[in-house]
């Protein structure tokens, strides 16, 4: 799917180039009269602030947005606010109430479901919408990179608003207030009546991670943390401790192969990176059981039990897949991106 | 291991004095426990190393302005106040707050403290420590003078701070007294 | 020298961190004691917990949360809302915090305060006074978050404290509280010369030259920072953030 997704954008090639710099023109000529012409996600990681740089590089007047699931560390918050301050971006957070997201991600624990995150990226996506729609502008800026990260195959991962509730509505406690569900109803009225676009333009440049990083250091004064999304406690939970452990599943995998196959790192490299056990912060265990109202036994004995897939509960996906025509068009509206009509949309998975 | 009881102190190899509170109180409940001839005995027979903390470092010197009672005595030392020897329009009393520690002596108790500008620890005091002896005096801090903000002698160690409400410094603190 | 201390105020609303202005309009900020590692992780001099909702309502310490917050915490943590008990006040040194802020206790029994510092020491014990402008612009105080007015002169009321034993007072102006548009320093100024107690400034900071201001112009010996680190900025985003050593460096 890569090189089909390469192709089709003609990424890193002049003629991706061009194509991103039309969609550029296009955004700024929208939103001309307007505070903000696009919304860029932050979430303190390195793609959302180089993102952020570069719509500012190419002229573009972008409202920072992010949404604070209460798991923030302080590498996260550090990082936004230095390239905030740097880029003079204004900050539209949306905070989620603390005891809410608990009891929607302990949720996900019970059910034995691999995407405890899901609610976390669900929601960004959701807030970036709210964010767009509350200060007019049509276009939403993502820094995904299938170069550096590659798609992971649909089986692993899976989230969407009904998946959410029907979890949630199964193991929770407390009811759904201040989470910004994205159900069906919301995700028509962003796409059709709305109309706000989608655009990744690293899909159309080339991008290198370890470049961004560099800049972001240096010109930012910027933090590096070690590893991948680590930004976030329960995203580093997610991907260093529960996938690996319960699922078998490493995301590592992913974006090291992506680099391999870019160019961006050699095979060896990356067989040696890979081998290395994830790293865990110190008392990330005790915080997330603490957090969960969690006993060991419990947590260990939820850990050992089989896993569940999406399959095994309430799902848009039927309903993705009969309307696989509609998002067809959707996706060459950039209304939605491409690599959701590929992995949503089709019955047999990528 | 936390202990009031005499078995625990008589066993142990090294002894913390913590201290909040006023001088006078502090001797007081220190011979209403009988505990003064087992101090005594660990501090200057055994000589396991103790470390005074805030009042605890002020309980090592010869006598306190704050009271009536001797201290422990441990350190040639007096404990005097602040009110009167400072301006109190521009220094307020207490003394509270994140302050410099510049190394005065060596010693084992700040090893490892690179360059001294930045290191601060949390004060919380209205009286203050100064050495008979300077060589005593480990750690000064300027409150609109110099005063003694660490001492050692032999193995009687004090600090004027806070090291548990210091940060990474204090932990620092402990680690160096704990590896005696 | 010593540094003067910045100290992130934060208010706790049932098991929420909140923010308000002028004492109302509560805004969600988020989970207390992630907040406070964030804070512990960047290294801030000191921080203090208020209950507005123990306050109001007169109820007592949440001290699960405060256990929690204790956890996190390697500096000096001061705790206000609800505090008219001495046996609370013992629990709440036993779980880790330094001081209490005693505001409507103070005047509901002002031998309270003294026998809280008698046991514990005055070093302790915070005295809290919240002052507003009534029409006339004289300063009023009020206690149970803001909701009751007292016949009393903030003046006066700081001297009465620091005769009852208060180590320092938290000096916050309702009126500034979450403008951002910089400390009450007349207020501050006509209190501290008055006490020979460290006075924290509380309410209205916006930047950093605010906080230079307040401890120059107003005598402060410590300010209370709200706002400023919850957001991004004035009517901007969440953001859990503090000042860096530089900048605070240059501004005091």
């Amino acid at each position: 799917m890569i090189d089909d997704l390469k192709e089709q954008y003609a990424t890193g090639t002049s003629a991706g180039e061009a194509r991103l710099a039309a969609i550029v023109e296009r955004i700024k000529k929208d939103g001309k009269g307007r505070k903000y012409d696009c919304v860029v996600g932050v979430s303190g990681g390195t793609d959302s602030s180089y993102m952020l740089y570069k719509a500012v590089e190419w002229g573009l007047r972008p409202l920072a947005a992010h949404y604070d699931n209460t798991w923030n560390s302080a590498i996260a918050t550090e990082n936004i606010k230095k390239v905030l301050k740097r880029l003079k971006v204004d900050l539209f957070t949306y905070v989620v109430d603390n005891k809410e997201i608990d009891d929607i991600f302990r949720s996900f624990f019970l059910a034995d479901a691999p995407e405890i995150d899901g609610p976390t990226d669900l929601a960004l996506a959701e807030v970036l919408y709210r964010a767009a729609s509350q200060h007019g502008v049509k276009y939403i800026l993502e820094g995904h990179s299938f170069m550096t990260e590659g798609v992971a195959p649909l089986a692993n991962i899976y989230f969407d608003g009904k998946y959410i509730r029907s979890v949630h509505a199964m193991f929770g406690r407390l009811p759904m207030k201040t989470y910004p569900l994205m159900d069906f109803a919301a995700f028509m009225k962003w796409i059709v009546f709305k109309r706000i676009r989608k655009v990744r333009p690293f899909w159309y440049m080339a991008y290198r991670k370890e470049d961004a990083r560099a800049f972001l250091e240096k010109d930012c004064d910027w933090m590096y943390y070690s590893g991948h999304h680590l930004e976030n406690r329960m995203t580093a939970f997610n991907h260093s401790y529960y996938l690996p452990k319960k699922f078998g599943i490493d995301l590592r995998n992913l974006s090291l192969s992506a680099s391999v196959r870019s160019g961006q790192m050699s095979r060896q490299e990356a067989l040696q990176r890979y081998s290395e056990p994830p790293h865990l912060e110190d008392d990330l265990l005790e915080y997330f059981k603490k957090r969960l109202g969690l006993g060991d036994e419990e947590f260990e004995r939820v850990m050992r039990r089989p896993p569940k897939s999406y399959r095994d509960y309430p799902t848009y996906k039927s309903l993705f897949e009969k309307l696989r025509p509609f998002f067809y068009v959707m996706a060459k509206m950039d209304l939605v991106p491409m690599s959701f009509y590929i992995k949503y949309t089709s019955k047999t998975g990528v | 291991m936390v202990t009031a009881e005499p078995a625990g102190i008589e066993r142990a190899d090294k002894l913390l004095l913590p201290g909040v509170g006023a001088f006078d109180t502090a001797m007081t409940r220190i011979k209403q426990q009988g505990l003064l001839d087992l101090l005594n005995k660990k501090a200057m027979v055994e000589k396991v190393p103790i470390l005074g903390v805030c009042l605890g470092m002020q309980l090592l010197t010869d006598s306190s302005e704050e009271g009536s009672l001797p201290g422990l005595g441990w350190i040639p030392a007096r404990t005097l106040a602040f009110k009167g020897r400072l301006d109190t329009g521009r220094f307020k009393v207490p003394h509270m707050g994140w302050n410099i520690v510049e190394k005065h002596t060596e010693s084992p108790l700040t090893a490892g403290f690179g360059s001294f500008e930045e290191v601060r620890f949390y004060f919380v005091h209205s009286y203050f420590v100064k050495c008979d002896d300077d060589r005593h005096s480990i750690l000064k801090t300027t409150y609109g003078f110099h005063f003694d903000s660490g001492v050692q002698n032999g193995n009687i160690f004090g600090a004027q701070f806070h090291p548990e409400k210091s940060h990474t410094f204090g932990m620092r603190l402990f680690r160096n007294f704990a590896r005696l | 020298m010593l540094r003067t201390r910045v100290i992130p105020c934060l208010l706790l609303n049932d098991e929420s961190l909140v923010k308000t202005v002028k004492f109302d309009a509560y805004t969600y900020i988020g989970d207390p004691v992630n907040t406070v590692r964030i804070f512990n992780e960047l290294e801030v001099d000191e921080l203090v917990f208020l209950d507005i909702t123990a306050s109001r309502q007169s109820r007592r310490p949440n001290f699960t949360i405060l256990e929690d917050i204790a956890n996190e915490c390697f500096m000096p943590l001061a705790y206000g809302g609800g505090v008219c008990d001495i046996e609370d006040v013992g629990r709440i040194f036993g779980i880790g915090f330094e001081k209490v802020v005693i505001n409507s206790h103070a005047v509901e029994a002002p031998d309270f305060i003294r026998r809280v510092a008698d046991k514990f020491g005055s070093q302790s014990v915070i005295g809290s006074i919240d002052a507003r402008k009534n029409l006339f612009g004289r300063y009023e105080v009020f206690t149970h978050g803001g909701t009751r007015k007292v016949s009393r002169n903030p003046l006066e009321w700081a001297q009465e404290l620091e005769r009852l034993g208060a180590g320092e007072l938290l000096l916050t102006s309702m009126d500034q509280d979450g403008t951002w548009a910089g400390f009450d320093i007349k207020l501050t100024a006509s209190v501290t010369s008055k006490v020979q107690i460290p006075v924290i400034a509380n309410g209205g900071a916006g930047t950093v030259r605010h906080i230079g201001d307040v401890v120059r112009k107003g005598g402060a010996s410590a300010v209370a920072v709200g706002s400023m680190v919850v957001f991004q900025g004035k009517d901007l985003g969440v953001l859990v953030n503090f000042p860096g050593k530089k900048e605070l460096e240059d501004a005091l």
